[in-house]
């Protein structure tokens, strides 16, 4: 398999695409809905309100320090499910391969879901393989769409923050889109930063069992917390207030920051989630994240406020002010 | 990797102290200029001009690399990057900045071959792998940044890389500084004088400048504690009135700089008169290549005149980077001109002083 490369045959739909999918995606992701190959998995669900969330995946490069596109895949769309505050139960995969593709690549990729998927107690029931030409995609582009069943009672938003809410990040800022960066054609850095890719639904099923009062789970991926927290500040109506000195971020992650003129603040990350809960609720519901296995680093980072709809701004390790805007555009390094 | 020197250089409470410091000594209104774009960026982030009292004015002055690049330069990255068979490199920042009709980053999507490179030698690199094609290196920066790429310009001649060459638009710093000081309506009371470039440069570099002028003047690192100190040495020096020039960068600067990135500079560079966007003409403010080294340049090498574009209607920029003007004080500034829609380079850069007002207040 080493030097076989995907051919625009396997995507025909033809014997080869089946070979493909007997030989190598169903032993990998195995369920019984996958199994009876019809055009669409049954799925039996209790009455109730469901999740359903999709997400594509174009990452460059698509392999780098500690996952690749397939980690990311299943475990973003987990995520966008759990922070509905629901149970995700099942995946789709769609994948659109670029001719030459090697196999050998897919294989890694496709191992890497499927044990995603089953560590988080998800199962991949359906999906499609396309093939373009050479040049008409950049290797492979996966598409994953999840459904989750949320609890009774459960109504977490991004419009359910209020002033006095306790805001919980679950973890360092900016690991992924650094450990991405540093893996980039003509950066060469050595460090041993990694992705934080992580599925977090236990995380979030375990607050929500805990019965805290949670109004908000978000993750900050693209455009990184300060937007993220932007956003919920828009949708809310309210202020929000953010402590620098607060903010977990490691050593190399700033070190690479200060390099290359990035701010953390608006550099993406894949295994971490914000929590607004009520004051009262805060301290169990941070205890409850730092036992989780990715959430030792939880902090309590800042609060909601009366003040300023719509705007975040950060007090400074100095005692200053400043205001944390959208990201504009994509952050470029510097020059000097 | 791990950073030394920047925890200490950003312990809240020495900060505090030395705010609680300036709030004793300052009496006197002061306008005080950043020179630096680094500085303006880290002033904003650290929030220091809300820990600042009243009386105290900071003005961001002509230090980004990218503000600076006359409008000529950019239209001539633009038109370079429209040649047959030329792979266009630059630093990321000047993708954005807009030229009298377009973009490199406009041009890029036109399907130019526009990529960003973090240091000369990728766009050096990018040549040993593709002979076929003319790769040039857009030249843009302070003292900073010159020693790379004329170390870039030793490294493609000895090996031999002619397909490889620059448009040098590289500026030096301490001219600039004199040239503020002759402007009508100048009010600058001192100046925080640039980190890096005085790595480079040292502090022996702004010694003229001071002599004449007899202004304020202190050297200051990136942290705010570092840039809270040179504030508080710039307001003492005013208060007693006692104007010096001061390093309170030690750690990183000498008198004398670094005489190896100096040598570097001066066997491929010699300097020139350079037009400042906004500003205008300025003697001895360019870097130009050596006669030797006229091969690697891109102007010479697709024979192109000289481009003159006039800059943008409305646009403040030049007058906000003599620190005559604060960016709310532009007509276009929020309306016509945001991080989306930038009409001026001060909006674009990450270290512009409009993108960063705009960013942070």
């Amino acid at each position: 398999m080493n030097t076989e490369k995907i051919l625009l045959d396997h995507g025909s739909g033809g014997k080869i695409s089946h070979a493909l999918f007997a030989d190598l995606i169903l032993p990998l992701f195995d369920n019984p809905e996958l199994s009876c190959q019809d055009d669409g998995a049954i799925l039996d669900f209790e009455p109730g309100r469901l999740a359903f969330s999709t997400d594509s995946y174009v990452v460059d490069p698509i392999f780098f320090p500690g996952g690749n596109i397939g980690d990311l895949a299943v475990n973003g769309t987990i995520n966008d499910i759990a922070m509905c505050g629901a149970v995700p139960k099942v995946i789709s995969a769609g994948l659109i391969l670029e001719e030459g593709f090697l196999l050998k690549d897919l294989k890694i990729i496709l191992e890497s879901m499927a044990s995603g998927a089953k560590k988080a107690g998800v199962k991949i029931v359906t999906g499609d393989t396309k093939v373009v030409p050479k040049g008409k995609a950049d290797k492979i582009f996966i598409n994953t769409s999840g459904i989750g069943i949320l609890p009774s009672g459960i109504h977490v938003s991004g419009n359910n923050a209020k002033p006095g809410d306790q805001i919980i990040l679950s973890g360092t800022l900016a690991d992924h889109g650094i450990a991405v960066l540093t893996a980039r054609e003509g950066l060469s850095f050595e460090s041993d930063i990694q992705t934080d890719s992580a599925a977090l639904n236990t995380m979030t099923r375990q607050i929500i069992e805990s019965g805290c009062d949670v109004h908000v789970f978000r993750d900050p991926t693209r455009g990184g917390l300060g937007t993220t927290l932007n956003e919920i500040a828009v949708q809310s109506k309210v202020g929000i207030k953010i402590y620098e000195p607060s903010l977990p971020i490691k050593g190399s992650v700033q070190g690479v920051c200060e390099l290359l003129g990035f701010d953390p603040l608006y550099i993406a990350n894949e295994g971490k989630l914000i929590c607004f809960t009520s004051k009262q609720d805060a301290q169990k519901t941070l205890e409850i994240i730092q036992k989780n296995e990715f959430g030792k680093d939880a902090a309590i980072i800042g609060e909601v406020t009366h003040t300023d709809p719509g705007v975040v701004l950060l007090q400074t390790a100095i005692g200053g002010v400043r205001l944390v805007d959208m990201l504009t555009g994509e952050q470029l390094p510097r020059i000097c | 990797m791990s950073l030394k020197y920047v925890e200490e250089f950003r312990d809240g409470a020495l900060a505090k102290q030395i705010i609680k410091k300036i709030l004793a000594v300052s009496k006197k209104p002061l306008r005080l200029m950043e020179v630096c774009g680094t500085h303006t960026t880290s002033i904003f982030r650290h929030g220091i001009r809300s820990v600042l009292p009243k009386n105290i004015t900071l003005l961001s002055g002509p230090g980004c690399p990218v503000c600076v690049t006359a409008q000529k330069d950019i239209d001539t990255f633009i038109h370079l990057c429209k040649q047959d068979d030329v792979i266009i490199t630059t630093f990321g920042d000047l993708i954005r900045v807009p030229g009298s009709g377009s973009t490199l980053g406009k041009e890029k999507a036109e399907g130019a071959d526009v990529r960003v490179v973090y240091s000369v030698f990728d766009a050096v690199h990018i040549a040993r792998e593709n002979k076929d094609k003319q790769v040039i290196f857009c030249a843009v920066g302070f003292e900073t940044t010159t020693p790379t790429i004329a170390a870039g310009i030793l490294t493609a001649a000895a090996e031999h890389i002619r397909n490889f060459c620059i448009h040098p638009a590289n500026k030096l710093t301490p001219p600039a500084l004199a040239a503020l000081m002759e402007t009508d309506g100048i009010h600058i009371d001192g100046f925080i004088l640039p980190g890096h470039v005085s790595v480079i440069t040292g502090t022996h570099a702004y010694k003229d400048t001071f002599e004449k002028y007899q202004i304020p003047s202190v050297i200051a690192g990136f942290e705010p504690v570092d840039i809270l100190n040179a504030i508080l040495m710039l307001i003492e020096q005013n208060e007693h009135n006692t104007p010096g020039l001061q390093n309170a960068y030690p750690r990183a600067v000498s008198d004398l700089g670094n005489i190896k990135a100096q040598k570097i500079t001066s066997q491929v560079f010699e300097p020139c008169d350079a037009v400042w966007r906004g500003i205008g003409s300025i003697p001895s403010s360019g870097m130009a290549l050596k006669k030797e080294f006229h091969p690697f340049n891109a102007t010479k090498k697709f024979n192109i005149q000289a481009i003159d574009t006039p800059e943008p209607a409305g646009c403040a920029c030049g007058k906000i980077l003599m620190g005559l003007k604060n960016p709310t004080q532009c007509a276009l500034y929020k309306k016509k001109c945001t991080p989306m829609t930038p009409v001026g380079p001060c909006m674009v850069s990450s270290e512009g002083a409009c993108a960063a007002f705009y960013r942070y207040n």
